[in-house]
C-alpha cells in the first residue's frame, strides 16, 4: 500500500519545519494513538518501558534538550502505536530506524516495522522539505510504502485508507500548529538549535 | 398425514394447486410431506456442535499466522501459559510426539496440523491454546509470541508458475517450482484437426472466481476421550463421518473400533465440511492427551480464510462449428489454483473432478481438455461447493461458450441449443470424454422453460429497448445444463481408497414402526423426510411411522457421506433396495399369517398391503406382519424384520434442466435487476416436490451470489481481503427475485426408484444463465463475456466499452436544462 502527499506552510520557513519534524516528542504529540517514540537498544522492552509523559516541546522546551533528543541517522527508535481500524484496535510495537538525514536538503527517510496481536506491518517512509515558491514558507513532500499483514490488512484498503488518511491529515494539521507556535517565539531559538544539530 | 391433507384442502379452496403425484396418502414417493426435522429446527431444539456441553469441557483457540508465507523462527508459550485458566499451549513440537503434527489431505498431500516449519497461507494454524473457557482461550492465544521470518508470498496461480516465483512447497522432496499437477482428457490430435478445418471457431477466456461455500454454521468439534473405555468420541461438523473415522484411525493409530464420530445437526455444508481440518485433529488430540473434553469452534472469518474454498478455475474455452451452428468440437485449457496444499475434495482418481463433463447437454463428437494446477500462498481447497466435483466449472464453460457461438453466428441461443442437444433416443449416451449419460430429454425441458419465461415476448421487448435507446437494456440468458452426480460406482470412484458406495439399514419394530439408518449425513437437505418417504413407499408404511437416523458411526451403517448430490442416487437406492429385502421377508410372514403359499402372495403398491393373488380381501398390512415377525414367526424363518443394503451404483445419474433469466441492465449505474427467473429441472422421479422446490430456491440464491457478488480476494501480501461477511458478500432476501420453478420427469433407468438427485442443479445451472443474460443485454454492443461477480462497476465498465453506458453528460445536461455544452461536459 502506498500513501503520499504534500502540504504547504506559508509562514513556516524550511529550517523551522525541519526542527519540529526532527523532534520525536513533537512528532509523538501530533501522531494520534502514539504513546511514545524513544531511542532503543537491544534490551528495550515494550512491556516495561514507561515514557515520561510531561516532556515539553518548543517553544517552552529547553532548546538544548530538543537538540539532544532530535532524530539521529542510524539510530533505532521504539514506538508504541494504537490504531483503531473498524472493529479492531491493535497496539503496534514498532521499531523505526532513521536511515537518512540530510541537513542541507532537508531529507529524512526511515524504515520500520511493527507487530500487534494478529496484525503486522513494515514500511519505508520519507519526507523532504522544499522552500515554498514565492514565499518564506515550506512545501513538505512525504511518502510511505507499507506492507500490512493480518487482521487489519484483511479489512481491505476500503477501510484502511480512510484511517491512514485521517492519521496523516491529523498529524500534519497538528504539526503545522506546533510549527506556527515555534514561529511566534524568538526566532533565535531555532537558529540555536540548528547550530546544535 | 394431516399436514399433507391440509395442503390439499387449501388447494380445493382455490389456493395454489399442488401437483398430483403417485402418492397413496401415506407420505410416500411424490407427496409434499412437511419436513420432519423442521419441528426441532424451528423451535430452537436443534443440536449443533456448539450446543454440546460436557462436564469439565475445555476450549481450544487456534493461533493463526498473520502472514501468508513465513518461516517460524520461534514460538514462545510462556506469556500465554501465565494467563489464569490456560491449561495448555500446543505447537507442532507437542504433536510430533504423537505423530500428529501433519495429516494427509483427501488427495494424499501432507498438510500441517500445526505449522512445524513454514507458514504457507494466511491464517494457517500455528499453535493451539486450551483453556477453561472460550474467552480465556482467546486471551491466551493473543499472548503466544511467534517469531516469523516473513517471505515473499505468491497468491495468483499464473504468477506462482513464473520462474522467479518463491517456492512454496519446499517440504516436498524434489519439488522445484509451484507446479501441482497436470491433467488431460479427450483426443488432442482429432480435436486439433477439427479446429483446423472448422468453418467457424470461437474462443473466450473466463475465470470461475474463488468462492467460499459459506455454511451458516462454521466448522467445529468436541473431542471427548473416555479413558475408562479407552474410546475417542469426536462430535464434529462432518459431511462424511464414516470416512472421517477411517482417516482418524489411520492418522492417529487409534483402532477404528475405538473411535466414534458423531455428526449432529449440521448447519449447512456445501462441500465445506468434507475435508478434515486441523481444528478437528487438535480438539481430538488435546482431549486424548488431557483426558478431558475439548471444544473447538471457529469464528466466521476463520471459516472463510482457512477452510476449503471452491472453484478458482481460469478457463479458456473454444468451440468449432459449422456456419449453421452445429458444434463440431470443444477444447479447453484450465489454470487451477489449488492453494498451499493439494486438498481438493474429490474421488482420488479424478484430480480435476468430473470437469471432463464439459461437452454438457450437446452431442459433440470431439473434445480435448488440459489443466494445470498450481500451489499458491492461499488456503487449500477446491471443494465441491454444492456441486459434483467441478461439474459447476464444466457447465459454466460450455453454457457460456454456446452463447458466445450463438452471438458470433447471429443465432438465437435457444435455437443453437436445440440444434445440438443429445436426443432422447441416443441414451444411454457415451460422451467423447468417457461419460455414460443415463437418460435425458433436454429439448422438452428447454421448451417448457421458454414457454414459462414468455421468451418471444422478451425478445421483442429487448429489440424495442435497443431501438428506442431505452435507459435500461434487457438481456435474456439461457442455460441448458447437465450434471453428473451420485458417485460411485466404486470401481472408478473412491475417497482415500474407500469405494464410494452407500448404505441403508431398516429395522421394523414389533409394533409396526421402523427405524432407518443411513450412511449419508444431512446438513439441511431434509434426509429425515426424504428417506422416510422412500421406505414408506416401498413398504406401504405411513411416513410418520418411520424415523431416520444418521451421523453416528457407532450405530449407522458405513457410508461415504453427503456431497456431490449422492444421497438420493446412492443411499436413496440403498434405502429402496433394503426396503425390498424387508418386503421379501414380509412376504413369507404374510403367507404364514394368511395361510397361503408364499408364491401366491403379492404386494399392492396402492394399498401398501400384501394379499393373496386373486383375493384382495385376504390382505395384511406391514404393521400386522411386523407383529407376526416377532410374535408368530413361520417355522424355519429367523425372527425379526430387518435388512441392510450397501449399494454400489452401476453408473452415475445425470439430472438436467433449463434455466432462463431475464435481466434489466441500468445503462447509467451498471446495476442488474432480475425481471424473470425460470428454472425447469428434471431430476428423474421426484420424492418430495416441496423439498425439491426448497432446494432449487436455495441453490438459485447461491447461483445469484456467485454471479453477482461473491469473490474471495487477496492483496499482494497474501492478505485475504474478502475474509469476512463485510467484504465477502452473500445475497440476502433483498437480492433474490421471485423464482418460477417447473419440472419434467425423465427417470434414471438404472436407479431403483428412478431418481437422480437435485440439490445442486440450481447452483450449477444458474450462474451461466445469469452471465448469459447480462452479456445478452449488451451483445449488440459487441460484448462477448463479463467476468463474475458482475458487480455494478464491472457491468458499467462493459457498458462503457460497448458504447452503451448512458453518457453522464446527458444526465447532467438534462438536469441543467441543456445549458451545459458538450465541451464542458467532456472536461
Amino acid at each position: 500500500m502506498e500513501f503520499d502527499g504534500e502540504f504547504e506552510l506559508e509562514d513556516v520557513p524550511p529550517e523551522q519545519a525541519w526542527i519540529v519534524l526532527s523532534d520525536p516528542v513533537a512528532v509523538r504529540n501530533s501522531l494520534k494513538g502514539c504513546r511514545y517514540i524513544t531511542p532503543m537498544d537491544d534490551d528495550f522492552s515494550y512491556d516495561e518501558y514507561e515514557p515520561d509523559e510531561n516532556l515539553e516541546t518548543l517553544p517552552e522546551a529547553d532548546p538544548e534538550a530538543v537538540a539532544e533528543r532530535a532524530f539521529k541517522e542510524g539510530q533505532q527508535y521504539a514506538a508504541l502505536m494504537q490504531v483503531g481500524v473498524g472493529s479492531v484496535k491493535p497496539r503496534f510495537e514498532t521499531t523505526v530506524t532513521i536511515e537518512e538525514r540530510d541537513e542541507e536538503q532537508f531529507i529524512m527517510t526511515a524504515t520500520g516495522s511493527g507487530t500487534a496481536s494478529g496484525s503486522s506491518f513494515s514500511m519505508e517512509s520519507g519526507m523532504q522539505i522544499h522552500p515554498l515558491e514565492g514565499s518564506e514558507g515550506s512545501r513538505i513532500e512525504w511518502w510511505t510504502e507499507a506492507d500490512i499483514s493480518g487482521r487489519i490488512a484483511q479489512l481491505g484498503s476500503r477501510v484502511i485508507e480512510p484511517v491512514a488518511n485521517k492519521i496523516v491529515s491529523n498529524f500534519f494539521g497538528d504539526i503545522e500548529r506546533q510549527m506556527s507556535d515555534v514561529e511566534e517565539t524568538d526566532s533565535g531559538i531555532t537558529d540555536r538549535i540548528r547550530g546544535m544539530l | 398425514m394431516s399436514s399433507d391433507s391440509e395442503r390439499f384442502a387449501e388447494a380445493e379452496d382455490g389456493g395454489p394447486q399442488p401437483e398430483k403425484h403417485c402418492g397413496h396418502g401415506r407420505g410416500g414417493m411424490g407427496e409434499e410431506v412437511k419436513r420432519k426435522e423442521d419441528q426441532r429446527f424451528i423451535t430452537g431444539r436443534g443440536n449443533y456442535v456448539d450446543d454440546i456441553k460436557k462436564s469439565g469441557m475445555l476450549h481450544c483457540e487456534l493461533v493463526r499466522s498473520p502472514h501468508a508465507h513465513a518461516r517460524i523462527e520461534d514460538i514462545d508459550k510462556s506469556r500465554a501459559l501465565e494467563v489464569d485458566g490456560v491449561v495448555a499451549v500446543l505447537t507442532a513440537d507437542d504433536l510430533l510426539e504423537y505423530d500428529l503434527a501433519t495429516m494427509p489431505t483427501l488427495m494424499d498431500d501432507t498438510q500441517d496440523v500445526l505449522v512445524n516449519d513454514k507458514v504457507k497461507f494466511q491464517s494457517q494454524e500455528v499453535a493451539a491454546v486450551i483453556a477453561t473457557d472460550r474467552y480465556t482461550a482467546k486471551d491466551g492465544a493473543q499472548k503466544v509470541d511467534v517469531d516469523y521470518d516473513v517471505l515473499d508470498p505468491v497468491v495468483d496461480a499464473a504468477d506462482a508458475l513464473e520462474d522467479d516465483a518463491p517456492l512454496i512447497r519446499d517440504d516436498i522432496e524434489g519439488q522445484e517450482d509451484n507446479h501441482c499437477l497436470d491433467w488431460e482428457t479427450g483426443d488432442e490430435e482429432a480435436t486439433a484437426e477439427v479446429f483446423d478445418e472448422a468453418p467457424v471457431t470461437v474462443t473466450e477466456q473466463m475465470l470461475y472466481q474463488r468462492l467460499h461455500p459459506a455454511p451458516i454454521e462454521t466448522c467445529g468439534a468436541v473431542g471427548d476421550y473416555d479413558p475408562g473405555k479407552d474410546k475417542l468420541t469426536v462430535h464434529m461438523t462432518s459431511q462424511a463421518p464414516h470416512i472421517h473415522r477411517t482417516l482418524f484411525a489411520q492418522v492417529s493409530g487409534i483402532p477404528e473400533h475405538k473411535i466414534r464420530i458423531v455428526s449432529p445437526d449440521v448447519g449447512g455444508g456445501f462441500g465445506n465440511k468434507v475435508p478434515i481440518y486441523p481444528g478437528y485433529v487438535v480438539a481430538a488430540a488435546a482431549s486424548y492427551v488431557l483426558e478431558q473434553p475439548v471444544k473447538w469452534v471457529e469464528e466466521r472469518s476463520e471459516n472463510i480464510q482457512s477452510t476449503g474454498f471452491a472453484r478458482d478455475y481460469d478457463m479458456q474455452g473454444e468451440l468449432a462449428a459449422t456456419e449453421d451452428g452445429e458444434i463440431l468440437a470443444v477444447r479447453t485449457d484450465v489454470l487451477a489454483d489449488h492453494g498451499a496444499y493439494n486438498a481438493v475434495a474429490q474421488p482420488s482418481k479424478f484430480p480435476a473432478g468430473f470437469f471432463n463433463i464439459f461437452t454438457g447437454s450437446y452431442d459433440i463428437d470431439t473434445a480435448y481438455g488440459t489443466l494445470t494446477a498450481a500451489y499458491t500462498n492461499t488456503a487449500p481447497g477446491g471443494v465441491a461447493y454444492r456441486c459434483s466435483f467441478r461439474v459447476t466449472e464444466a457447465v459454466y464453460l460450455i453454457e457460456r461458450m454456446v452463447k458466445v457461438l450463438a452471438d458470433e453466428l447471429g443465432m438465437d441461443p435457444a435455437e443453437i441449443r436445440r440444434k445440438n442437444f443429445i436426443q432422447p433416443e441416443q441414451f444411454p449416451y457415451e460422451s467423447p470424454t468417457g461419460w455414460n449419460y443415463d437418460s435425458g430429454d433436454y429439448e422438452k425441458a428447454l421448451d417448457k422453460a421458454l414457454e414459462m419465461a414468455d421468451y418471444d415476448h422478451y425478445r421483442e421487448e429487448q429489440q424495442r429497448r435497443i431501438e428506442t435507446d431505452a435507459d435500461k437494456l434487457l438481456g435474456i440468458g439461457i442455460s441448458s445444463f447437465t450434471e453428473v452426480v451420485g458417485a460411485g460406482p466404486g470401481k472408478s470412484c473412491d475417497i482415500a481408497g474407500v469405494e464410494m458406495f452407500d448404505s441403508a439399514e431398516i429395522r421394523v419394530h414389533p409394533t409396526g414402526n421402523a427405524t432407518v439408518r443411513v450412511g449419508v449425513q444431512t446438513q439441511g437437505q431434509g434426509h429425515e423426510t426424504t428417506f422416510a418417504q422412500i421406505v414408506a413407499e416401498e413398504l406401504g408404511m405411513d411416513v410418520d411411522d418411520i424415523t431416520v437416523e444418521h451421523g453416528d458411526t457407532d450405530t449407522d451403517p458405513y457410508g461415504l457421506g453427503t456431497y456431490g448430490s449422492r444421497s438420493t442416487p446412492v443411499a436413496g437406492a440403498a434405502a429402496a433396495v433394503a426396503s425390498r429385502k424387508v418386503r421379501e421377508k414380509a412376504k413369507a410372514i404374510a403367507a404364514n399369517e394368511l395361510e397361503a403359499a408364499e408364491e401366491d402372495i403379492t404386494w399392492d403398491r396402492e394399498s401398501g398391503e400384501f394379499h393373496v393373488a386373486g383375493a384382495p380381501d385376504r390382505s395384511i398390512s406391514i404393521t400386522e406382519i411386523a407383529a407376526g415377525a416377532y410374535m408368530n414367526k413361520p417355522a424355519g424363518e429367523d425372527p425379526g424384520l430387518e435388512a441392510v443394503n450397501y449399494y454400489d451404483p452401476p453408473e452415475m445419474t445425470y439430472p438436467f434442466g433449463s434455466y432462463i433469466v431475464v435481466v434489466e441492465v441500468d445503462r447509467e449505474t451498471g446495476e442488474v435487476e432480475f425481471e424473470k427467473f425460470v428454472a425447469v429441472d428434471d431430476c428423474g422421479n421426484r420424492i418430495n416436490p416441496m423439498i425439491i422446490e426448497g432446494q432449487i430456491h436455495g441453490g438459485l440464491a447461491q447461483g445469484i451470489g456467485t454471479a453477482m457478488m461473491e469473490h474471495v480476494t487477496f492483496d499482494d501480501n497474501g492478505n485475504v481481503t474478502g475474509g469476512d461477511f463485510m467484504n465477502y458478500l452473500l445475497p440476502t432476501s433483498m437480492e433474490i427475485p421471485n423464482f418460477e420453478t417447473g419440472h419434467t420427469v425423465t427417470p434414471s433407468p438404472h436407479h431403483p426408484i428412478g431418481a437422480k438427485g437435485v440439490g445442486e442443479s440450481p447452483t450449477v445451472g444458474s450462474p451461466p444463465a445469469i452471465v448469459n443474460a447480462v452479456v445478452d443485454a449488451m451483445a449488440h454492443g459487441g460484448i462477448s463475456h463479463i467476468e463474475m461477480p458482475m458487480t455494478p462497476d464491472v457491468v458499467w465498465e462493459k457498458l462503457d466499452e460497448a458504447g452503451l453506458a448512458a453518457d453522464p453528460a446527458d444526465a447532467i445536461a438534462l438536469e441543467f436544462d441543456g445549458q451545459w455544452s458538450d465541451e464542458a461536459a467532456d472536461d
